[in-house]
C-alpha cells in the first residue's frame, strides 16, 4: 500500500477530468501545486546540542481565495504527502463554496521526543520561516496530526510579534481566549450528523430508526455517536484502538463516553451484555450506517465484499481505498465521501477565520445554524449531480469541486 | 560528465576547510543546510494557445551576513540540488570578499531555445511574481546566469517594481545601464582575473608580461581576459570555444580573433600563418605558464589532469576542476586560483550595482575598477596568508576564510527565537 499520495491525488484528477470532459489545459494546471516552501529549522535543544529539522508549507491553489490547511508534526512527513493533502483541501473548500484555497504544512519531527520548550521553539522558528507565505489573506494554518490549540497559539503569537500587531486570523483552531471559535471541537461530528440526516431524507428513511456502527471513538467518533444516540438511533458497535464493543440492542453511548473520558479503553468496559469485537469484525458488522471515523485505508478490496450496510459515512480522511470504492458502488452501498462528510471541521475553521477578521464572535447556535446551511447546500449539489449522472457520490463531489476551481481559473486568466 | 550530486560535492569542500579552522560541529551542520527553498509553478499561455506549466526554484542558502545574492539560470536540466549547490557557493564567495551579502540561486526548468521572446517574457514575469515575497533589495538580489541576461533582468526589475508600485532597481543586478545598471559589469570577471593574476605573479616573482597563456572559452570571460593579457604583453598561445580553437607559439592576435568571432565564425576555422587548429582536449595538453579554464564546469578531471603542463591555473569558470583533478594538480605543484576568488570580479561589480541603486548615486568606470581591485586583492591577501600559514591550497584557504566569517556571524546572531 506504499502509494505516493500525490500520485493518487493526481490520478483522482485524471478520473474526474475524464468523467466531466475537462479542458486538458485546466487538468494540467490542477495537477501541479502553486508553490512549496522548504525551510530548515535549527533548534538549540535543552541539552545544548543543535538539531536541524525540515519543514514544508505547500499551496496547491489560491485561485478561489487564501490557502487553508492543517499543519502536521510527524517523523514520516514528506513533501509529496503535504502536496497531496494541500490538493485535497482545495477540493474540500471548493465543494463547500468557501472563499478559500488549499494548503498544507508539515514538519519532520517526532514531537514525543521533544520537551515542551523545544516544541515551542520549533513552532516559533517554523512560523518565522514561512512568515511570508502565511497570513489571513494568504494562507491560514490549522491543527492536524500531533498539533493542537497550544501550537496554534504559538503560531498566532509569533506571527503577531513579527507584524507588530495581534493577527488572530492567521491560524484557526486557537484557544477561545485568543480568538478561537465556539463549536470547533464538535464541528466534524455535527457536520456528519447534518449530512447523514439529509441523506436519510433522500432515501426516505427515518434517521432515528437506523442501526449504526462507528469505528473510532475520539473527537469525531465520540461526537457523532453521542448525537445519533440522543436522536434515538441504535449504536450497535463502536471501537477505539484497543478494539470494539458490540450489542445487538444498542450500546449506552453516554456511559461509554464517560468511561473513555476518564482515560479508559473501550475493551476494559465492564458490561456482560456487550460483546468484545476486533476492529475488522466491527467493519463487517451488519447495520444501516457504517461510520469509519478513525484513520485512512480501513475499507480495502480485502474486506469491501464483506461490508454489510446501506450507507458509509466517511468521518476519517481517506478511509476507503479506490479499489474498495468500486466494489461498494457495485454492491449498491452509498458512500458519502470524506470531503463532504467530515467537512464540518474546515467549515467551523472558516467561521473562526471570519470571526477573527471581523472581530465579532458568534454563539454556538449561530455556528451550528451556519454549519448546517453550508453542508446541506453542498450535500444537495452533490446529490443532484449523483442523480443526474448515476455515478458515485464521491465522483459527484469531485466534479463539483473541480468545476468551480476550473471556472475560477478561467475567469481570472493567467498572469501576466 | 560525473553524475555526482552537486550539493553533496559542494558540502565536501566545506568539510575539508572545516578541519583547518576547527569549525564546531553545530556550526558545520548549520552551514550545510539551506535556509529555504521555494518551488513554484508557472503556467504560461504559449503563442499557439496551449498551456505549458514550468517549474522554478529560488533557494536562500544563507542570509547570515546580509541579503542573499545569486544568479538566475534557465536550463532544461536545472534541479533543486544544483540550485542548492550554487547558492551554497555564493554564500562562500560573498563571505570571502567580505560583502555584506548572503548566498542564493534560482532556476527555471526550461529550454529557452524553444520559447519565443513573448513566451520568455511571460515566464520571467510570472516567475518574478511567484517569488516576490522572497526577493527584494533587503532580502535577495538576483543576477544573470546561464541563459539569462540584461533583457531578463529588466523584465524582473519591471515586474517587481509594478507589484510594489514604485521603481526598485536594486532587486536585480546585471540590468541595462539605462535602468540602473552599472558601468564596467560586462568586463568585470575578466578584469578581476587580471588583477588577481597580476598580484599573484608579483608575489611569486613571475614576470606576467613574458608569460605564455592558454585559455578555454572565448565568451564574456575568456575574451575579456585574453584582450587584457594580450594588451599588457602576454603571449596568448592557445584559445578555444565550444567547437575547438587555435594555437600559435608566436602568440595570437586577439583583436583579430574578436572581430572574427563577431562575424559569427568559429575559432577553429581561423586561418593565419603559424596558426594551427586544436581541439579542446589538446588545449589542456598545451605547455604554457598560465592556463585559464573559462568555459564550463568539470573540464579538468582525472582523465586529463596528469597531462596538464603549466604553473598556474586561474579558474575563470565555476567549478572547472573536479575534486579528483584538484588532488592530482596539487601534487604536481601547480598553483590553482579557485573560482570563488578568481572569477569574483563579476560578483563584486554586481554588488557595486546594488549599492549604486539603493544609493541612487552612480559611479564612473575608474571608481568601479578601483573598488573592485581593492576588494579582490584584500580577499586574495587573506587567502595567501592563510595558505602559507597553514600550508594548505588556495581553495581550502578560501573556503576556510569564508566559513570562519560565517561561523562568527552565526555565533554573534545566535538562534531565533
Amino acid at each position: 500500500m506504499e502509494l505516493n499520495p500525490f500520485e493518487i491525488a493526481k490520478k483522482q484528477i485524471d478520473i474526474v477530468a475524464k468523467e466531466m470532459g475537462l479542458d486538458p489545459n485546466i487538468t494540467k494546471y490542477l495537477k501541479r501545486i502553486e508553490r512549496a516552501l522548504i525551510v530548515s529549522i535549527p533548534i538549540m535543544m535543552d541539552d545544548g546540542s543543535l538539531q536541524i529539522f525540515e519543514g514544508y508549507r505547500v499551496h496547491h491553489s489560491t485561485v478561489r481565495g487564501p490557502g487553508k490547511g492543517g499543519l502536521r508534526f510527524a517523523p514520516n512527513v514528506n513533501l509529496d504527502e503535504v502536496k497531496a493533502l494541500a490538493t485535497w483541501m482545495t477540493w474540500k473548500c471548493s465543494l463547500l463554496k468557501l472563499p478559500l484555497g488549499g494548503a498544507k504544512g508539515g514538519i519532520c519531527v517526532n514531537p514525543r521526543e521533544l520537551s515542551r520548550k523545544e516544541l515551542e521553539k520549533l513552532t516559533r522558528r517554523f512560523t518565522t520561516g514561512i512568515i511570508n507565505i502565511i497570513g489571513p489573506d494568504i494562507d491560514i494554518p490549522a491543527p492536524d496530526v500531533n498539533t493542537n490549540a497550544q501550537i496554534m497559539a504559538w503560531i498566532m503569537d509569533t506571527y503577531s510579534m513579527n507584524k507588530g500587531r495581534s493577527v488572530p486570523g492567521v491560524v484557526t483552531g486557537k484557544p477561545i481566549e485568543i480568538g478561537g471559535s465556539v463549536g470547533r471541537n464538535s464541528a466534524t461530528g455535527m457536520g456528519l450528523y447534518f449530512v447523514i440526516d439529509a441523506m436519510c431524507e433522500k432515501l426516505s428513511c427515518k434517521l432515528e430508526s437506523q442501526t449504526i456502527v462507528i469505528q473510532g471513538f475520539g473527537n469525531v467518533g465520540g461526537w457523532i455517536a453521542s448525537l445519533l444516540y440522543e436522536r434515538g438511533c441504535k449504536i450497535l458497535a463502536v471501537s477505539d484502538i484497543s478494539g470494539g464493543l458490540y450489542h445487538s440492542e444498542g450500546l449506552q453511548i453516554d456511559k461509554l463516553l464517560e468511561w473513555t473520558r476518564e482515560g479508559n479503553y473501550l475493551k476494559d468496559y465492564d458490561d456482560d451484555r456487550y460483546k468484545l469485537i476486533t476492529n475488522s469484525e466491527l467493519l463487517t458488522t451488519e447495520c444501516d450506517v457504517l461510520i469509519p471515523a478513525a484513520i485512512e485505508n480501513q475499507i480495502t478490496k480485502e474486506n469491501a465484499n464483506d461490508i454489510n450496510c446501506k450507507i458509509i459515512l466517511e468521518g476519517a480522511n481517506g478511509p476507503t481505498t479506490p479499489d474498495a470504492d468500486r466494489i461498494l458502488f457495485d454492491k449498491g452501498i452509498h458512500v458519502i465521501p470524506d470531503i463532504l462528510a467530515n467537512a464540518g471541521g474546515v467549515c467551523v475553521s472558516y467561521f473562526e477565520y471570519v470571526q477573527d477578521i471581523r472581530a465579532y464572535f458568534w454563539d454556538l447556535d449561530r455556528i451550528n445554524k451556519e454549519l448546517k446551511r453550508i453542508l446541506i447546500e453542498a450535500f444537495e449539489d452533490v446529490y443532484k449531480v449523483y442523480e443526474e449522472r448515476k455515478i458515485q457520490l464521491r465522483t459527484a463531489a469531485y466534479i463539483i469541486a473541480v468545476s468551480r476551481i476550473a471556472k475560477a481559473f478561467d475567469l481570472r486568466g493567467i498572469f501576466p | 560528465m560525473l553524475d555526482i550530486n552537486p550539493f553533496e560535492s559542494a558540502k565536501k569542500k566545506l568539510d575539508i576547510a572545516a578541519e583547518v579552522i576547527d569549525l564546531k560541529p553545530n556550526t558545520l551542520e548549520y552551514l550545510k543546510k539551506v535556509e529555504r527553498s521555494l518551488i513554484v509553478s508557472m503556467p504560461v499561455v504559449m503563442d499557439d494557445g496551449s498551456l505549458e506549466i514550468f517549474e522554478g526554484y529560488r533557494v536562500h542558502h544563507s542570509t547570515l551576513r546580509g541579503p542573499a545574492k545569486g544568479g538566475l539560470r534557465y536550463s532544461p536540466d536545472v534541479t533543486l540540488d544544483e540550485i542548492k549547490a550554487l547558492a551554497f557557493l555564493m554564500t562562500f564567495k560573498t563571505s570571502l570578499l567580505e560583502l555584506p551579502l548572503g548566498g542564493s540561486k534560482g532556476g527555471i526548468c526550461v529550454d529557452t531555445k524553444k520559447l519565443s521572446q513573448d513566451e520568455l517574457r511571460k515566464l520571467t514575469r510570472r516567475y518574478t511574481s511567484e517569488i516576490l515575497s522572497m526577493i527584494g533589495p533587503d532580502i535577495d538580489i538576483l543576477a544573470p546566469d546561464m541563459n539569462t541576461g540584461e533583457r531578463e533582468m529588466a523584465w524582473i526589475m519591471d515586474t517587481y517594481s509594478m507589484n510594489k508600485g514604485r521603481s526598485i532597481p536594486g532587486v536585480v543586478t546585471g540590468k541595462p545601464i539605462e535602468i540602473g545598471g552599472t558601468v564596467g559589469r560586462t568586463d568585470a570577471p575578466g578584469t578581476g582575473m587580471y588583477y588577481i593574476l597580476q598580484s599573484l605573479c608579483e608575489k611569486q616573482n613571475i614576470s606576467l608580461t613574458s608569460s605564455k597563456v592558454a585559455i578555454q572559452g572565448f565568451g564574456k570571460v575568456g575574451s575579456v581576459v585574453a584582450q587584457i593579457l594580450s594588451d599588457v604583453g602576454c603571449k596568448i598561445i592557445a584559445i578555444t570555444d565550444s567547437e575547438g580553437g587555435i594555437h600559435s607559439d608566436k602568440g595570437l592576435n586577439i583583436n583579430k580573433l574578436i572581430s572574427w568571432k563577431q562575424q559569427g565564425k568559429s575559432l577553429k576555422n581561423y586561418e593565419e600563418n603559424n596558426v594551427k587548429s586544436i581541439t579542446n582536449e589538446e588545449l589542456f595538453r598545451t605547455k604554457c605558464d598560465i592556463l585559464i579554464p573559462a568555459a564550463t564546469e568539470n573540464q579538468i578531471f582525472s582523465g586529463n589532469a596528469d597531462e596538464i603542463d603549466c604553473n598556474i591555473i586561474l579558474e575563470g569558470a565555476n567549478s572547472p576542476t573536479t575534486s579528483q583533478a584538484d588532488t592530482i594538480l596539487n601534487e604536481k605543484g601547480i598553483i590553482i586560483v579557485p573560482d570563488i576568488l578568481a572569477n569574483a570580479g563579476g560578483l563584486s561589480v554586481s554588488y557595486f550595482e546594488y549599492i549604486q541603486d539603493i544609493h541612487s548615486y552612480f559611479w564612473n568606470l575608474e571608481r568601479v575598477n578601483r573598488e573592485m581591485r581593492r576588494i579582490l586583492l584584500r580577499a586574495f591577501e587573506f587567502v595567501l596568508n592563510l595558505s602559507s600559514e597553514k600550508d594548505i591550497t588556495y581553495r581550502t584557504a578560501a573556503y576556510a576564510i569564508g566559513g570562519e566569517r560565517l561561523a562568527r556571524a552565526h555565533e554573534l546572531r545566535g538562534l531565533f527565537p
